[in-house]
């Protein structure tokens, strides 16, 4: 009984000691964002390379993702509404659904898959390596030349990429209104428009810079406890990074919903 | 040049100079690796890129311009795992040169080129850098004082 409740006890102090640990790290990284000094020529340049391999180099595989899962999930919601005699309400469930739920949960599903992964890999075998360690011997902030590039590409890449998904579907929500509802492109656009929310988009943008910055803050967290010399200590960091990182999606996911709500 | 009869003094007294020389420390030792996932050509850049906040591009032209000192532009952009233990020491120096007013610190380079053949190889390097730095070290064990014939540095077993 004793040893359950000293276990339970462990584990509590563990996980409240490392969400104080990542909203510190957070935080230092947060005011680091605003410190001029650490966009240098070498820190500019890894932000480039990590736009083009995370937004760019990913865009036909988004689009196509975003034309075959988002046209028949509109197409779909369209023509429920038209069954249920719904037609009046098909822009606001559109802003309301596509727009501020399904772009940024599909767009941070693929980001995560492949960039989170990918830093969490990247990481942990560079402290592997010990090349973390020549970074701290040649006077290289690991911070500003490591951490912050791909950061501000994870926040930038979720907000772009979302973007990206919410014109692709709502422009093939465009074919599927004149189809079910014979309706012309000015007043659908129109329909979008006045059903656009202020505070929602608010919301979905919020939503989209904290997403981004989990994604990626995390996976650098987990690949920086990799031990030195330890191969196998990788695959654990990246297991246990990506976890981290699907519960991040889940509370962020569910605390936009109850901020919707209030 | 410093020799040393046993392992822990020797890291004794690198872990003392290192932190001493910390802002101007160019240490070329097999645990301070290139970094994997650039050229070497970026590996060279960086520290003038991040230092000194150079433009990459000159950066670049700076490092090629050593790496041409060592008749070496061949491996600019080769990657770490694709360079011999030679290739790889020449760009470790080239690497600690490019600290401004470096402090080079040389740890065990038989570590680092454990096969060397021509005991000359240490002198025919560091003299191709040596109007680099503001002052080098090396450190050592005595038995391995005969393969640094000439090197342009003093001697000093301990």
């Amino acid at each position: 009984m004793y040893t359950a409740i000293e276990r339970i006890g462990e584990k509590s102090i563990r996980t409240a000691k490392s969400f104080y640990e990542t909203l510190a790290f957070s935080s230092l990284v947060f005011f680091k964002m605003f410190d001029r000094t650490s966009y240098n020529s070498a820190m500019r340049m890894v932000l480039v390379n990590q736009i083009y391999f995370t937004s760019v180099q990913v865009l036909p595989l988004f689009i196509a993702v975003s034309i075959l899962f988002g046209s028949p999930m509109v197409g779909i919601t369209l023509q429920v509404l038209q069954h249920f005699g719904l037609a009046d309400r098909m822009g606001s469930v559109l802003m309301g659904f596509v727009v501020t739920e399904l772009s940024p949960f599909m767009t941070v599903l693929l980001i995560a898959l492949r960039s989170s992964s990918a830093i969490n890999a990247e990481i942990a075998v560079m402290k592997v390596n010990q090349e973390l360690k020549t970074l701290d011997v040649f006077g290289i902030d690991v911070l500003d030349y490591l951490f912050l590039p791909r950061i501000i590409n994870g926040i930038l890449s979720i907000v772009c990429l979302s973007s990206l998904f919410s014109i692709l579907a709502l422009a093939s929500g465009a074919l599927f209104s004149r189809y079910l509802f014979n309706m012309s492109i000015n007043d659908y656009t129109t329909l979008l428009f006045l059903s656009a929310d202020f505070s929602d988009l608010f919301i979905l943008l919020v939503k989209c810079i904290l997403l981004g910055f989990f994604i990626t803050l995390i996976p650098i967290r987990f690949g920086l406890r990799a031990t030195t010399h330890e191969l196998t200590s990788i695959p654990i960091s990246v297991l246990n990074g990506m976890v981290k990182v699907f519960i991040a999606i889940v509370v962020i996911e569910v605390l936009s919903l109850l901020l919707r709500f209030i | 040049m410093k020799l040393f009869p046993r392992e822990e003094i020797l890291e004794q007294a690198l872990a003392v100079i290192s932190e001493e020389h910390r802002v101007r420390l160019g240490l070329v030792a097999m645990d301070v690796p290139l970094i994997s996932n650039l050229d070497i050509l970026g590996n060279l850049a960086l520290i003038k890129q991040f230092r000194e906040n150079l433009p990459k591009r000159e950066a670049e032209s700076l490092a090629l311009s050593y790496l041409q000192r060592f008749d070496m532009e061949r491996i600019a952009y080769r990657r770490n795992p694709n360079l011999s233990a030679e290739e790889r020491f020449c760009v470790m120096l080239i690497r600690a040169v490019l600290v401004p007013e470096a402090f080079v610190v040389i740890d065990r380079p038989l570590k680092i080129v454990p096969d060397l053949q021509d005991n000359r190889f240490f002198h025919d390097m560091m003299t191709r850098v040596a109007d680099s730095w503001s002052s080098c070290v090396i450190f050592d064990y005595p038995w391995n004082r005969e393969r640094y014939e000439d090197v342009p540095v003093d001697i000093d077993e301990l």
